[in-house]
């Protein structure tokens, strides 16, 4: 058994999984909420909420897993990239819970548990494939050749798609957060009403910055009346030029390496429209779409475990 | 009785292994290697982790992520190995190995935690009322040396340890044991976008 912790950003998440990878528990505790007033997640809003949460929902997850501490092989948590001061708290507890029983450790990139959600049963996915990351915090590109040994193809130059949803999503007046209001609104309008363009980067980058520039100013002459009027339709068409691209290099990307399969993964994932756009991809189930800690244990699968006491040291980072 | 004292809720890590008032084993780290000092106290106390009986925490008010931290150190373990404890005010421990001085924690942003009637309260650096003679003591002290001293205060030399909020001091003061998931952070101040709500 393997327990796996997360609280890189909003979710506290704490999961029980076995060696071969099926989920017995996977525990979120969700701060979305919380972080819908001030429109965005505010790190020490976070970091203060995961102290309160984390060991009830690591109680939690064996609990419903029906094992104990006793009962575990290894803890994995996630060390980084994430909000520092998030990190510290979830990586501060699973010392403590693994140094109590000496168990070994195993940092995970939060990347890295993205990719491996799609690593869980019943639908296990086998690499080699393209995987497409696309969340809040990361919109990437990789060539993933095995369980350990993934090859970055591309990246954002500036927003991550998450974030571009998110910030539209407040150019048009949605909640937060942004991605399931605007797939939402988008069903109901046209997303060929506006041409919006997203920058041809050189290589397999994205940049999704000039995107919300250019919603910018197809709403801000708009009367309160007119944008609630056109609301449906400028979702639909910003929707459609992220996913596009989304889409269009995932597909390049898949072409260049010779990929056979591309999968996505992260919070994006969730949108229906890219759903759509990529029919033969590898979906990871909904609920391992967003931040949870399953993805994070199915990473400890793979990653080397440090044994005790070799990560009583351990520091968490922010970026890579 | 077996207590694990520690507090990260200033620049340094203090911890200490005290049994019935007999303490064992002290160290001074980082927040980042605590768990290594917990280690070696133990090891070298010649203890194991399922002897432990109890838990004193520094709670701040201090660094926030430091305080959490060691909070977070303080659940995972009592969670793990069942232990009570009990939260010690970070100022209280500093005060308690300075008899007499008044305890200056760094605030950042040009301010200072510290207690004012033995409550703690959060100031700017000028606002410290400090009879001339007055030692004081801790990081703040240190960062804020030039201007108590020009109010008259006195602060030790910046390597001596009554700057350090011991953790000895922390298993001393510990009292009225209970669930540490019920110890509360004491950060003194609101999260700034809570500030740029209300306002
Ligand atoms: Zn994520």
């Amino acid at each position: 058994m393997i327990l796996g912790l997360e609280t890189s950003c909003d979710e506290t998440a704490a999961a029980v999984i076995t060696e071969d990878g099926e989920i017995r528990s996977n525990v979120i505790a969700s701060q979305a909420d919380l972080h819908a007033r001030y429109g965005g997640v505010v790190p020490e809003v976070a970091s203060r909420r995961h102290l309160e949460l984390v060991v009830p929902v690591v109680r939690e997850a064996l609990g419903d897993a029906g094992v104990t501490l006793d009962d575990l092989e290894r803890i994995a948590v996630t060390q980084g990239p994430g909000l520092i001061g998030a990190l510290l708290v979830g990586l501060s507890t699973a010392k403590a819970l693994a140094w109590s029983r000496r168990l070994p450790l195993v940092p995970v990139d939060h990347l890295q548990g993205h990719v491996a959600s799609l690593y869980l049963q019943p639908d296990a996915l086998e690499p080699p494939f393209l995987c497409l990351l696309a969340s809040g915090g990361h919109t990437l590109l990789l060539d993933v050749r095995s369980h350990t040994e993934q090859h970055l193809l591309g990246t954002t130059l500036d927003d991550a798609a998450g974030e571009a949803f998110d910030k539209g999503a407040r150019l048009l007046g949605l909640g937060y957060p942004g991605g399931r209001e605007i797939d939402r609104l988008a069903r109901e309008g046209d997303p060929g009403a506006y041409a919006f363009p997203v920058a041809r980067v050189p290589g397999l980058d994205f940049s999704f910055s000039g995107l919300k520039t250019a919603l910018l100013y197809a709403t801000r002459d708009l009367s309160p009346a007119e944008l609630e009027a056109r609301r449906p339709d400028l979702a639909a068409s910003y929707q459609r030029a992220i996913v596009r691209a989304l889409a269009g290099r995932a597909q390049e990307a898949a072409e260049q390496v010779g990929a056979a399969r591309i999968a996505v993964v992260g919070g994006v994932a969730a949108n229906s429209e890219l759903r759509a756009w990529l029919p033969g991809a590898a979906l990871a189930p909904l609920p391992l779409c967003t931040d949870n800690a399953a993805m994070i244990a199915s990473a400890g699968r793979y990653a080397e475990p440090v044994p005790y006491p070799g990560y009583l040291g351990l520091d968490a980072y922010a970026s890579r | 009785m077996l207590t694990l004292a520690f507090d990260t809720a200033t620049n340094v890590a203090t911890s200490a292994l005290v049994d019935d008032g007999e303490v064992l084993g002290e160290r001074v780290s980082r927040a980042s290697t605590l768990l290594e000092d917990v280690d070696a106290l133990l090891r070298q106390g010649g203890a194991h982790p399922h002897d432990l009986d109890a838990l004193a925490v520094g709670i701040g008010p201090g660094s926030f992520t430091g305080v959490r931290i060691g909070l977070a150190a303080a659940r995972g373990l009592a969670f793990a190995l069942d232990l009570p404890g009990a939260g010690v005010s970070t100022l209280a421990a500093l005060a308690a190995g300075a008899p007499g001085a008044v305890p200056v924690v760094d605030a950042k942003r040009r301010e200072i935690f510290t207690l004012r009637d033995g409550e703690p309260v959060v100031l700017a650096p000028a606002e410290l009322d400090v009879a001339a003679g007055t030692v004081c003591v801790g990081d703040g002290a240190l960062r804020y040396r030039e201007l108590l001293e020009a109010k008259g205060a006195i602060v030790p030399a910046d390597g001596d340890e009554l700057h350090l909020p011991r953790a000895r001091f922390h298993a001393q003061l510990a009292h009225d044991f209970g669930a540490v998931e019920e110890i509360e952070p004491l950060y003194l101040r609101v999260p700034d976008a809570d500030r740029s709500v209300a306002s």
